[in-house]
């Protein structure tokens, strides 16, 4: 009864969009099989909706070419009625990730070969928060929202630029980005994410315990975080990638006008227009309109 | 803001109370499990979860790095949910302390649950048995007046239009705490029963289970039967009809009085019944946390004191009648006026002029509500001051002394009960003081020790 009239939803009720990879070049070659990752993905999912009746969950498939929504708990389609040992979460969800993934595989066909086996992080990214705003906008009352990667393919340095706006967007919309990453090494993006939105990176030293981390971390809501120990990030990798040539890079030039990243001397900006001077080794008595960028 | 006597969340610590036997037994039911673990503190759903695959005792200390130096109030309010519900087990080991194991019962339930999902407690009936169902808008309108059909019978109002099925004993039992009754004077409702009233749909319809299950004793009605029925009928999807069949003789028994207050919908076909839970049923497990479906407010309060209730619900009526004149009604609106004589009224019956503010405060319509204050502050200063205005005499239960030998015992007493801060009154003229009861014991004592 005590409780201000302005909060409509009780503390700890969140809505998690989770990312899910399902990009078949990093799952060929993973030592967890996808299959009982996703048993251990989708247990958590049930753990989630069953903290709270108010609790909504949406997943959205990151693959090579392409993502798409494979769950919401919101939506009336996904209410029907469990059969036997699979609860309706599972059947609706795998459902839809065979057709995602047979889709993902039909798109690949039309791609040149050589590059990196990446997801498309920026596509899903992007999605989620697309989601979310339409959540914030549906009206004052809403759960609170956060955003899990779980992800595993090496960072696609192309999609640098999208992501990193994804990113900010996310920061400014006050979504913490939770990425629990099950590749071999870092991702730069990842950590990245998480850094700027207060959001946790984790790096799960066991992936048989999958539920395990997942439960104890990432379960928890954005409430209890406040009291809660949660993993700390030991070091973020702040690398940028250039804009030319999308290679990640130690130290390049920035564009003074519009801080686009190069890795090598333009005559003028790719993305601005601006034209720039010759390089000088000197400081030249003309406006300097290249600088070089620290490893920030 | 005022302490509100009646708290409709406490069912939990009546399932806390139940003996250990009958609550071991709750746990073997899914649906229990998980209407409970939905009503435990954030923090304590956690621990739940974090533990649910640990088959062995964890130690309080372990348990304690899990939390930030901040949280440790928080974290000792879950551990004791925890205990107290006997989700957690206490161990004590000397070499590692104490330490909790999840309840077996309980953690297998959970795993099966997160494992295979959810499942619904029965199969609702196909439509082609079944024909046509009321459609949603068509319950909620149904629970909606049912339950207000409900309250105005229990405040024995005479507004009330239609009679429920619910048993004259029923309704005293209900009506117990509500309700005074002098004698030949027509019943009154009490502080609990007014503030019962501006509590939400979901905190009054807890306080009613509650007393309707801790009546069932009576009934012949194991109350953890009750419960677990009560708290499995809200994993039922609302609008779907069920078949009674399926129901024991007592459930559908308890079906029918919760028909009565709008919980369900019984229905016959040409050769089955069913019932079709309502939005209210759906809401039970709901509300055991702190339900937050706040509805929309009302009531425009403007600073002439007159009242603009957008609401056509005779219920709101009684409600402003109780502190309020009605002056008119018009189909969707109650204008009314607060005056000194109608608040006096209602300071009469035991209502603060806290609980009338922060009802009018609570219940402000969209369009006031983001305005601050809501209420306008003349009235709500008014409203306390004419409060104030009785309570200008406060009695103090105290001790009168006097006949003192000499001035100096006399000096002394004052100066001891000065010093306990219980000196009331004191008359040095004719040696008399006046001393507050709790002072009166250690006074005697003083002056004892004085004679001696």
């Amino acid at each position: 009864m005590a409780s201000a009239p302005s909060k409509l939803y009780t503390d700890d009720v969140s809505l998690l969009v989770v990312l899910l990879d399902a990009n078949p070049f990093f799952w060929s070659a993973s030592s967890l099989p996808f299959s009982k990752f996703i048993s251990h993905v989708i247990s958590f999912l049930n753990s989630v909706l069953l903290l709270n009746q108010l609790n909504q969950i949406v997943v959205i498939a990151t693959g090579h070419n392409c993502c798409d929504y494979v769950y919401d708990s919101s939506s009336p389609a996904s209410r029907s009625v469990g059969t036997g040992k699979l609860s309706a979460l599972s059947v609706d969800l795998l459902e839809k990730l065979e057709e995602f993934v047979g889709r993902d595989e039909k798109l690949l066909k039309k791609e040149p070969e050589g590059s990196i086996a990446s997801s498309l992080l920026s596509g899903s990214l992007s999605m989620a928060l697309c989601y979310i705003q339409r959540v914030f906008r549906s009206g004052p009352r809403h759960p609170h929202p956060r955003i899990l990667c779980l992800h595993g393919s090496q960072d696609g340095p192309e999609q640098y630029v999208a992501i990193m706006n994804a990113i900010f967007s996310a920061q400014r919309s006050m979504v913490p980005i939770d990425s629990c990453f099950i590749g071999a090494q870092n991702s730069a993006f990842l950590q990245q994410a998480s850094y700027i939105t207060g959001g946790v990176y984790l790096k799960p030293q066991l992936l048989e315990g999958t539920f395990q981390y997942l439960s104890t971390v990432f379960g928890t809501d954005l409430h209890s975080r406040g009291f809660l120990q949660l993993p700390k990030s030991v070091g973020v990798d702040f690398r940028a990638s250039c804009f030319c040539h999308k290679k990640t890079i130690d130290m390049g030039y920035i564009c003074s006008v519009c801080l686009s990243i190069f890795c090598k001397h333009h005559k003028k900006c790719s993305t601005c227009g601006s034209v720039f001077g010759q390089p000088h080794s000197e400081v030249a008595s003309e406006p300097n309109k290249k600088r070089k960028a620290g490893d920030t | 803001m005022p302490q509100v006597k009646i708290i409709a969340r406490n069912f939990m610590d009546m399932v806390a109370a139940l003996p250990a036997m009958k609550l071991d037994q709750l746990y073997q039911n899914a649906f229990i499990c998980e209407a409970i673990l939905r009503s435990l503190p954030p923090l304590a759903k956690k621990y739940v979860i974090q533990m649910l695959y640990i088959e062995e005792a964890v130690t309080t200390k372990s348990i304690e790095e899990w939390v930030l130096p901040d949280g440790l109030s928080k974290h000792k309010v879950a551990i004791d949910r925890l205990l107290q519900l006997r989700i957690f087990s206490e161990a004590f080991d000397r070499s590692s302390g104490t330490s909790y194991r999840l309840n077996p019962t309980f953690q297998t339930n959970l795993q099966k649950h997160i494992t295979c999902g959810g499942v619904l407690p029965r199969e609702p009936m196909p439509s082609s048995i079944t024909a046509r169902l009321p459609s949603l808008e068509d319950l909620a309108v149904f629970a909606l007046e049912q339950w207000e059909c409900f309250l105005l019978q229990l405040i024995n109002s005479t507004q009330a239009e239609k009679m429920t099925n619910i048993s004259p004993s029923m309704m005293r039992i209900f009506q117990r705490g509500l309700l005074t009754q002098r004698d030949k004077e027509p019943p009154r409702l009490t502080e609990s029963g007014f503030q019962f009233l501006l509590m939400d749909t979901n905190a009054q319809l807890w306080y009613i289970i509650r007393e309707y299950i801790s009546n069932s004793e009576e009934r012949d009605v194991d109350s953890a039967d009750l419960i677990s029925f009560l708290l499995e009928l809200s994993f039922h999807a609302t609008g779907e009809a069920y078949n009674m069949n399926t129901l024991t003789e007592v459930q559908r028994n308890t079906l029918k009085d919760l028909a009565d207050l709008g919980l369900v919908k019984l229905q016959q076909g040409r050769k089955e019944s069913w019932f079709i839970p309502t939005k209210l049923t759906t809401n039970l497990s709901v509300s055991l946390t702190d339900s937050s479906s706040r509805k929309e407010g009302f009531v425009v309060v403007e600073t002439n004191f007159r009242i603009y209730a957008y609401s056509t619900s005779k219920l709101h009526c009684e409600i402003l009648r109780l502190f309020s004149r009605i002056e008119y009604q018009l189909p969707n609106l109650i204008v009314g006026a607060i005056t000194k004589e109608s608040l006096y009224n209602a300071f009469d019956n035991g209502i603060t002029a806290e609980q009338i503010i922060s009802f009018l405060q609570q219940n402000a319509h969209p369009r006031v509500s983001e305005r601050v204050p809501s209420v306008p502050e003349n009235v709500t200063d008014q409203i306390r001051l004419w409060e104030s205005d009785l309570n200008r005499v406060e009695m103090t239960p105290a001790h009168f002394y006097d006949e003192f030998p000499t001035r100096d015992v006399f000096e002394a007493a004052c100066d001891f009960a000065r010093e306990y801060g219980g000196l009331l009154w004191e008359d040095s003229k004719k040696m008399r003081l006046v001393v507050k009861t709790d002072v009166h014991m250690h006074m005697r004592e003083h002056l004892r020790r004085q004679r001696q």
